[in-house]
């Protein structure tokens, strides 16, 4: 199995060129704001979890895919896809998924904090 | 040409932030709803964005029935809707269009196909407003037309026009103010004959009394 960088660097890149010259820079913003809101909609995702509250799982694991997507976390967005199908079909048999959110997330995380650092 | 607002409505904040950088980088002047119910507020409030890239799946009011409450609001300023849909199965596409959206934008949104899709938008939004433009002075020329088709009373002497405050106006001036059209002042060939050529001669004889 190759193993895949947490982040499509294609897509880290577009998001650099996104800020205007003489501008804060837009990909650091787009970082910080998933560095912020993803851990807090894990916990909501684990809490339905627990609460066995399929539609709120959903709801938090569609919302997980569009932030990692967006960033180009491409291993985050394919467990968060994969939990969002279970979840809206009813399956709360995600146990492993959930750990693999985990790792997914602790790589992406360690990831933005090179980049924020290197600039 | 001025830069268009444009809102994006969007309850996760990375793809919100993201959209709205694409857009800033644009030219456009980006505004952000959290939820579908501050994006129906905001669009339908008092100076609204005339173009808003709406998300299907928000709390409370999803994407597609903001779309339904801004087109059945009959005050509403047209404004160029797209929804913002990882859902890209035909009958989704179908049902959002139906619910009023002009257009749909597949998240996570590829740059140049978005600033594509909203230029299009930008477009049409302009073109609405010349439109609604070009009406406003065509009814303000009709009316004007309206008013001169009406019966106008004139004083059989003077040939002065009674205007709507009870006035006496001259012609000239009656018709300057109504229908922007102006009067230069000439005489016809029998009216040089009847008026001008007399009073030619009158003053030539008065010369030639003043000579001797």
């Amino acid at each position: 199995m190759t193993t895949r960088p947490p982040l499509d660097p294609a897509v880290v890149d577009s998001l650099r060129q996104l800020t205007p010259p003489g501008e804060p820079d837009v990909l650091a913003e787009i970082l910080s704001v998933f560095l912020t809101e993803v851990p807090r909609r894990v916990d909501r995702l684990k809490s339905a979890f627990r609460d066995r509250d399929a539609a709120e799982v959903q709801r938090a694991a569609h919302s997980l895919k569009g932030s990692s997507g967006n960033i180009g976390a491409d291993g985050m967005f394919e467990v968060c896809r994969q939990i969002d199908e279970r979840a809206k079909a009813g399956d709360l048999g995600i146990d492993a998924l959930l750990d693999g959110l985990d790792r997914e997330y602790r790589n992406v995380e360690a990831e933005i904090r090179r980049i924020l650092q290197n600039g | 040409m001025d830069s268009l607002q444009v809102l994006v409505a969007d309850d996760e904040p990375v793809s919100r932030t993201v959209v709205g950088a694409m857009l800033k980088k644009a030219g456009f002047v980006v505004h952000y709803a959290h939820d579908g119910e501050q994006a129906w507020q905001r669009l339908n409030g008092p100076n609204p964005p005339s173009l808003a890239l709406l998300d299907w799946e928000m709390p409370g009011l999803q994407g597609p029935e903001v779309v339904e409450r801004i087109r059945g609001s009959q005050s509403h300023a047209p404004t160029y809707l797209i929804l913002l849909t990882s859902r890209d199965t035909s009958a989704d596409i179908v049902s959002g269009l139906r619910a009023g959206a002009d257009d749909y934008v597949t998240k996570p949104a590829n740059e140049d196909e978005l600033i594509a899709r909203v230029n299009v938008g930008a477009r049409v939004v302009r073109l609405q407003l010349a439109l609604a433009d070009r009406v406003r002075s065509l009814e303000e020329a009709l009316a004007n037309v309206k008013a001169l088709q009406t019966l106008l009373p004139m004083c059989a002497y003077c040939k002065s026009i009674r205007n709507d405050q009870n006035y006496w106006q001259k012609v000239e001036t009656y018709f300057h103010q109504h229908s922007g059209v102006s009067f230069s002042h000439s005489y016809c060939p029998s009216c040089y004959e009847r008026y001008v050529l007399p009073e030619l001669e009158k003053l030539e004889s008065r010369d030639q009394g003043r000579g001797r």
